[in-house]
């Protein structure tokens, strides 16, 4: 990969993968599918099979998308994480998702090695996440999603999902307090210590 | 920071990475649509009587140029007494089409 692509502006490789480049393919997917796979596991409750036709999808929606993209109009990021979250919420409300029980697909993790009790743990509390964050409404788990684990502000949380700053606030608050009041009966099993989460905390 | 904090925190450092086999399927589906770039329309190559007719100013003119050039062959092969009477004919005497200083003053000074 050349140091011009990697230092290139999102929307100008999306523009060179348009006119021919072959190597701009290679450089967005290294930017973007991570990301795209992992918000689509997130809001698809750990289904990774699922997840990754989600992510592959969204990748051709870009790549198809490409020759037509007004430059300076939209971020590519937030376009992607748009249409990730659409893809995502047409699955689930066509109820595509396999039922996973708590613990699938969990790492293998030999017992004495050291740090394996820890990683073991932390993989319960990923599922733990996972399975309270499908009892959320569509709305309020992506707002939790794209807020708390994949790090973006507000703003552009907003023109993801279409609607305003205040709006977001309030989902990911409501989501919050729903995962608080959901999860307060395995706050021991999953090593959780401190004060009732179920106390209205936002 | 609360309880939930730390589950989000589980949550982004178990990020899946993608597989060998979803990669290639993505970079797969991005040459497959990628657009190329619009091909030259092929030019025909102009053959040596099109590059000849154009310098000498048609095909028309070439045809006729080369006809003549055909005639004039089988005239001297056939008929080489022609060939070599037209020639003795045309090396006879010299043809003054313009006329020398000399005669030019002369004729000056007789209407002077």
């Amino acid at each position: 990969m050349t140091g011009f692509l990697a230092d290139a502006p999102d929307a100008a490789l999306l523009l060179l993968y348009a006119r021919g480049d072959p190597d701009a393919a290679r450089e967005l997917a290294r930017r973007f599918l991570p990301r795209v796979l992992g918000l689509a596991t997130r809001l698809l409750s750990g289904d990774r099979a699922e997840a990754e036709d989600v992510a592959q999808e969204a990748m051709l929606r870009l790549w198809r998308v490409a020759p037509d993209w007004r430059q300076g109009e939209a971020q590519v990021s937030t376009w992607l994480w748009r249409v990730v979250t659409n893809l995502c919420t047409d699955r689930q409300r066509a109820g595509r998702l396999r039922a996973k029980p708590m613990g699938d697909e969990m790492p293998e993790v030999p017992d004495g090695q050291p740090g394996a009790a820890a990683r073991l743990m932390a993989a319960e509390r990923v599922a733990a996440l996972d399975a309270a964050l499908a009892q959320l409404p569509d709305r309020q788990r992506q707002a939790v999603v794209l807020r708390h684990i994949e790090g973006l502000a507000n703003p552009e949380i907003a023109a993801v999902m279409d609607i305003g700053v205040e709006a977001v606030e309030s989902l990911t608050a409501r989501g919050k307090r729903a995962l608080a009041a959901i999860l307060s009966g395995q706050r021991e099993a999953l090593g959780l210590a401190g004060e009732d989460p179920s106390d209205g905390r936002a | 920071m609360d309880e939930l904090d730390d589950l989000f925190l589980a949550a982004k450092a178990a990020a899946p990475a993608p597989s060998t086999a979803l990669v290639a399927r993505v970079l797969a589906d991005a040459a497959a649509a990628q657009p190329r770039p619009a091909a030259p329309s092929p030019v025909p190559r102009a053959g040596w009587f099109a590059w000849l007719a154009d310098a000498f100013g048609g095909r028309g003119v070439v045809a006729g140029l080369a006809g003549t050039a055909v005639v004039g062959l089988v005239l001297g092969f056939y008929v080489p007494a022609l060939a070599t009477d037209w020639s003795s004919v045309l090396s006879a005497e010299t043809v003054e089409l313009i006329p020398d200083a000399d005669s030019l003053f002369a004729s000056l000074e007789e209407q002077g």
